[in-house]
């Protein structure tokens, strides 16, 4: 007997939350063959799992490593599934966000994590990568008429380049019309008040509800 | 009075002192600010394969009143570069920094190159480690090494590195022992040319990225066997971990240096009390040294030593732009401390 709906998201919720990469990619065909939703596995399936993970992270029980594994099932499964989503499934108006690693440093994978944190949570996300010069900041912000703009180091030798990125999007006349978010190990709250950003966040699932009161979502 | 050299030599070997002593080794404890190097105008990114200019500044670190030490690299590139990485030098205010990786999975880590040290800034270290030690001053000379896990994932793709931690464990022991050896080989050849003092700080080899399990299997043993070489070839050894230690105190109390170090978001005090009888170096912290005045830091700096620093340090690598009183402040409160 075939599983029941129920049954196929909760294995899709598992292969995410248990690392999966490559079973996943099986169960999301099977979903699919037996005609469910794609956007229900999308959201109750792989995104709930997801959400589990970064719960997980919040409480000490993953870490980084373990949640970069949950989000390579992640993807894989969203690679199944998406093409296979109805155009009403689309919400056109999703929150906008430039992110990446300020110039001078290329340790990436706390970026990658707000990234796909943020992802999940629904923001369409414009990722400039890492060592990014300070000026493209700006010019991808006016480009994609950014929302927020979000920006990571590691290092205390690189993190004056965010003061940088704040006022030069004043300078460019659209600090008024994005927030700023900052994070990375040596950042504080304190650092944040003291460039201008509005938003900080000690890791990557409290980037989530940071960028959400940014933007006013909930 | 003791000299420099003397002061920190009694405290690596957990002795007394007349005062804690005041350093800052360099490598990602980097303490060449922008104002140091208008100082006496020599230059980033010269500096970093000029092994005079990288010698120069390292003496003005101590001549210009910064710190009781001599110290180089001034960057955290040396190794992974000479692996393989692509690096790219960076500019007056921003360091040498990697740019691309050498492989991608840890299957092909053979076609590693092992380093050169008669070539490249393997070399420059080396020279300007052998400068500085014919100075015959009485000023402690500070060897950097990046550690293990850091250098394997700057050579390797770093996401991969990660992961195939966890899916093959077998290999990537392999690579970490490659690692590990020419790491070691790079530190004794620091000992030969005059280091003193050997730190290594692994910033990517942490127990919050890794989780405390793969902390223990591919940070601990690997930094250890790398402290333990560079101890056994004559030189007193500083291990600076960074981030939150509370999920990792037992593991890293397997780490045997000379002195642990700690970055700002530890209390000192939790250090102490649970590291029983190691001598604790730290952490003023780096972000008041940039942004706030003198005042500030010279007050965060004698709280350092009354919460227990033996060794007082900055946190952390010192943002380029720190204003030169800033740094001074330290030094200052330090000595009025204990004057």
């Amino acid at each position: 007997m075939a599983a029941s709906k129920e049954e196929m998201i909760e294995k899709l919720y598992e292969c995410v939350v248990e690392m999966e990469d490559e079973d996943v990619v099986d169960v999301c065909n099977e979903y699919l063959e037996a005609g469910y939703s794609a956007y229900d596995g999308i959201m109750d399936g792989l995104v709930a799992g997801m959400n589990k993970a970064s719960e997980l992270y919040d409480e000490e029980e993953y870490f980084v490593t373990d949640v970069l594994l949950c989000s390579d099932a992640l993807y894989a499964g969203l690679d199944v599934l998406r093409p296979k989503l109805e155009a009403s499934d689309m919400d056109g108006d999703s929150k906008k966000v430039v992110i990446g690693v300020v110039e001078g440093d290329t340790h990436d994978i706390g970026k990658n994590l707000v990234k796909i944190m943020l992802e999940t949570a629904g923001f369409e996300m414009y990722d400039l990568g890492r060592d990014v010069p300070l000026d493209a900041y700006v010019e991808k912000a006016k480009e994609v008429d950014a929302d927020i703009v979000a920006m990571s180091t590691l290092m205390t030798t690189t993190m004056g380049g965010m003061r940088t990125v704040v006022e030069k999007l004043e300078e460019a006349g659209i600090r008024d019309r994005v927030k700023v978010m900052v994070g990375g190990s040596p950042i504080s709250r304190k650092f944040a008040d003291e460039i201008g950003a509005e938003g900080y966040s000690v890791n990557a699932v409290e980037a989530v509800k940071v960028a959400k009161e940014l933007v006013g979502i909930e | 009075m003791l000299s420099a050299s003397e002061r920190l030599h009694l405290i690596l070997d957990g002795e007394k002192a007349d005062r804690p002593p005041c350093i800052c080794p360099g490598g990602m404890m980097n303490m060449v600010t922008v104002g140091l190097q208008d100082e006496i105008s020599v230059f980033f990114p010269d500096a970093h394969y000029d092994a005079e200019k990288m010698a120069a500044l390292a003496k003005a670190v101590y001549d210009k009143g910064f710190f009781e030490n001599y110290g180089v690299p001034f960057c955290m590139t040396v190794e992974a570069e000479a692996m393989g990485a692509e690096v790219t030098m960076g500019r007056k205010e921003i360091e040498p920094h990697v740019t691309d990786y050498a492989f991608d999975d840890v299957h092909d880590y053979k076609q590693v190159k092992p380093m050169d040290l008669n070539a490249g800034r393997a070399k420059t270290v080396i020279d300007s480690i052998k400068i500085l030690h014919s100075y015959g001053d009485d000023v402690p000379i500070v060897g950097n090494l990046v550690g293990p896990v850091s250098v394997a994932s700057s050579v390797m793709e770093a996401t991969r590195f990660y992961k195939q931690l966890r899916k093959e464990r077998e290999l990537s022991h392999e690579y970490m022992e490659f690692i590990t050896h020419e790491l070691i080989r790079f530190g004794v050849a620091q000992v030969e040319a005059g280091a003193d003092i050997i730190a290594i700080a692994d910033p990517s080899g942490t127990g919050e990225i890794m989780g405390p399990a793969p902390f223990e299997e591919y940070a601990v043993p690997y930094i250890e066997k790398l402290q333990k070489a560079c101890q056994d070839a004559g030189a007193r050894t500083i291990v600076h971990i960074c981030g939150q230690m509370h999920s990792v105190y037992d593991k890293i109390a397997k780490i045997s240096s000379n002195a642990l170090s700690f970055d700002a978001i530890v209390p000192l005090k939790e250090a102490r009390e649970n590291l029983p009888g190691r001598v604790i170096m730290g952490n003023v912290s780096t972000f008041a040294i940039e942004l706030k005045d003198p005042d500030k830091v010279r007050t965060l700096t004698k709280a350092c030593i009354r919460n227990g620093s033996d060794i007082v340090s900055p946190a952390c690598g010192l943002g380029m732009g720190s204003p030169s009183e800033n740094v001074r402040a330290v030094l200052e409160a330090v000595k009025a401390e204990s004057a």
